[in-house]
């Protein structure tokens, strides 16, 4: 009985975020506010993190020098091409908002910051790929490569 | 899993026989060294393909005698966007593998993928193509 009230509410949980499943939810008595272990966070959860974080240095470095803006627009754009892939793939929701944070330094100092922040994403976006179920690798692998494209790029 | 690491043989046999023919029209020393050093990983990259599909029993199709060019190699400006194309088509057909491999054959695949997707971004630099890169290496 109360596995099969747990197995209703995950089931709810599931289907219908809305009022009526939360109505459906207090109906499983006594035991109805046990607390659900959070997930685990997804294994892409880091490259999803890392896509942010990239596209955001990216636009912070492009307003810091905007003589490098069209050079590194394009950048900030795949970035952000891949966290809207990967959260619509595990299910997360993206933060809303552009650049924030301190001024970065600009010029060439930018340039090697960026450099090295790909190379270590393009580390994670690597093992990933490696570890991914077959449906996800062939998109990891194409985030590690335009990692490692941008790396060269900014050269 | 030996038809896509076929494919990418194939990819990798086209891929040395445009070097072939695009690195005559390559002016500067950059070019050329890039342009070789790209050609001998290809092949690095074929013979490795070659063993393993022996390695599998797979039958691999001959290579044919002559490739059909997309267009016409009569310049510089050509044979850089040859190079692009073919480092792209490369990206391409190793992406195609990850999904059907794992382990070893994953991990190769995948740095297969990302050179030729550096290779490319190289390349569009010299030919000074912007953007330099993809969103999607590989992706069709």
């Amino acid at each position: 009985m109360v596995l099969d009230c747990h197995v209703r509410r995950r089931q709810v949980l599931g289907a219908v975020a809305g009022s009526a499943g939360l109505a459906a939810l207090t109906g499983c008595g006594l035991f109805g506010a046990d607390p659900e272990p959070a997930p685990p966070p997804d294994a892409l959860q880091p490259v999803l993190d890392e896509a942010l974080t990239l596209a955001m240095a990216y636009e912070r470095a492009g307003l810091a020098s905007p003589d490098l803006a069209a050079r590194l627009s394009p950048m900030a754009l795949d970035h952000r091409a891949h966290a809207t892939e990967l959260a619509k793939l595990i299910g997360a929701t993206l933060p809303s908002g552009g650049a924030s944070g301190p001024p970065t330094e600009s010029g060439t100092d930018a340039l090697a910051e960026l450099r090295k922040a790909e190379q270590s994403a393009l580390k994670t976006a690597t093992a990933a790929c490696k570890a991914a179920p077959s449906g996800r690798a062939a998109l990891v692998g194409s985030i590690a490569a335009a990692r490692a494209a941008h790396a060269e790029a900014l050269r | 899993m030996s038809g896509e690491m076929a494919a990418a043989l194939a990819a990798e046999e086209a891929a040395i026989y445009a070097y072939g023919i695009l690195g005559v029209k390559l002016t500067t020393k950059g070019d050329l060294t890039e342009a070789r050093s790209s050609e001998a990983i290809h092949r690095d990259r074929r013979d490795a393909l070659v063993l393993t599909l022996a390695a599998l029993k797979a039958s691999t199709a001959p290579a044919p005698a002559g490739y059909e060019l997309p267009f016409e190699i009569t310049d510089r400006d050509t044979a850089l966007r040859l190079a692009i194309q073919v480092e792209d088509g490369v990206a391409q057909a190793w992406r195609a593998v990850l999904p059907v491999t794992q382990d070893g054959d994953r991990a190769t695949a995948l740095s297969a993928l990302t050179d030729a997707a550096v290779r490319a971004a190289r390349w569009r630099r010299l030919g000074k193509v912007s953007p330099a890169t993809l969103a999607w290496p590989g992706r069709p």
